[in-house]
């Protein structure tokens, strides 16, 4: 049963960061960078995610226990604010200045997810669970992660160029206002956001647990029953997209044109 | 006939909890607590009152981490080995919650019960 355990926990957090992270990486490939980027944020994601799982025990315990909650939103938040600057760039057509925005967002969306996979794996290895069975059963997990990953990534470099550019931004204005949505859900749950009963319930129509409903979790922070609070801050934050990315397109510096 | 009088006691014991802990915080969100054991949710029954905000204090008393999870109450925390922690439910409409532990998913599995006042609740 810890083999199947290993390979949901560590797909449910790889497709998470896999999709915002090949997004990323369509666009250093449409705009030609050197694939320098990747690599340190790759650096960035572990250490992050290794230096947070260690420290997890410290963290827990502030703000009377809402420690988590304070970190995992202000990562989600920081995230944010490097999408809506990758945005900006984009927008402006000045691709050489992405490079540090996309390591540093790519680190963001690793640090959460590999501190929860640490985690986990610690547990299986106090249980006194085969470590070994438990890791080749996680790199399954990874492997299909990694598949819906590059599905997304081959989708956008194949699309024309035009309609990949328009689709790039789109997706990173979702990915990052699903990001400031979970934000708020974290700050509900430790009572710092009011909380109220949902605006509506679809998971008649699209459940929650289920793949699609997963995917779509992992792609817009599709909730099935969001509150009023994380309904405003999703909101809010398409609108800081769109604001950002139609300013940047208006003060376009003379010379530069988006690819 | 024994497992139903297993249930019963331990649903007094849930009531019981619930009750004191009510009153003991009556100035702020009453405080409901949760335990996990060998992998499992203790009790793996939580009655709470309807329309109520609940703080949910889970002690994980075993040595590995879990995750407690709800797809239905929105909430999502790591919980580390012999380590405390909170989170906030509700207010809720009258009904049943799922909630699971994602790294123990078929042991680990407890229902939210939100009671409308006056049903015999908490």
């Amino acid at each position: 049963m810890i083999l199947l355990n290993s390979i949901v926990v560590v797909l449910k957090e790889t497709i998470e960061a896999g999709i915002l992270i090949s997004v990323m990486l369509s666009i250093s490939q449409r705009t030609a960078l050197p694939a320098s980027w990747w690599r340190w944020g790759a650096t960035l994601g572990l250490g992050g995610a290794l230096l947070y799982a260690w420290q997890l025990p410290t963290l827990t315990g502030w703000f009377e226990y809402a420690g988590q909650e304070v970190v995992n939103s202000a990562l989600q938040v920081t995230l944010f604010g490097c999408v809506v600057a990758l945005i900006t760039q984009l927008m402006r057509g000045q691709p050489h200045r992405l490079s540090p925005l996309l390591a540093i967002a790519m680190g963001l969306a690793m640090i959460r997810e590999g501190a929860e996979i640490v985690v986990f794996y610690i547990g299986v290895s106090q249980q006194g669970e085969s470590l070994p069975s438990a890791l080749t059963s996680g790199f399954v997990g990874i492997t299909i992660g990694a598949s819906v990953g590059a599905l997304c990534y081959y989708l956008l470099i194949l699309s024309r160029s035009h309609y990949a550019a328009r689709l790039q931004v789109t997706l990173l204005a979702l990915i990052a206002s699903g990001m400031v949505l979970q934000a708020s859900q974290l700050l509900v749950q430790i009572d710092w956001l009011p909380v109220a009963a949902p605006v509506w319930n679809s998971n008649r129509f699209l459940p929650e647990q289920s793949p699609l409903g997963q995917l779509a979790y992992a792609v817009f922070g599709y909730e099935a029953t969001p509150s009023p609070v994380e309904l405003g801050s999703y909101g809010t934050a398409l609108l800081v997209c769109l604001c950002a990315g139609l300013t940047a397109r208006a003060w376009q510096p003379t010379g530069s044109a988006q690819r | 006939m024994k497992l139903k009088h297993i249930k019963i006691a331990k649903l007094r014991r849930a009531f019981l909890l619930a009750t004191l802990t009510t009153a003991c915080h009556s100035w702020a969100a009453p405080v409901i607590e949760l335990a996990i054991e060998n992998n499992r949710f203790i009790p793996d029954l939580l009655l709470i009152p309807a329309d109520t905000k609940i703080k949910l204090l889970i002690h994980n008393r075993d040595s590995a981490a879990e995750e407690f999870e709800s797809f239905e109450l929105n909430r999502e925390k790591v919980i580390l080995g012999n380590t405390k922690t909170v989170i906030f439910i509700g207010p809720l409409a009258p009904g049943d919650y799922g909630f699971f532990g994602e790294f123990n998913p078929t042991s680990a599995q407890g229902i939210v019960r939100a009671v409308a006042t006056g049903e015999g609740s908490p």
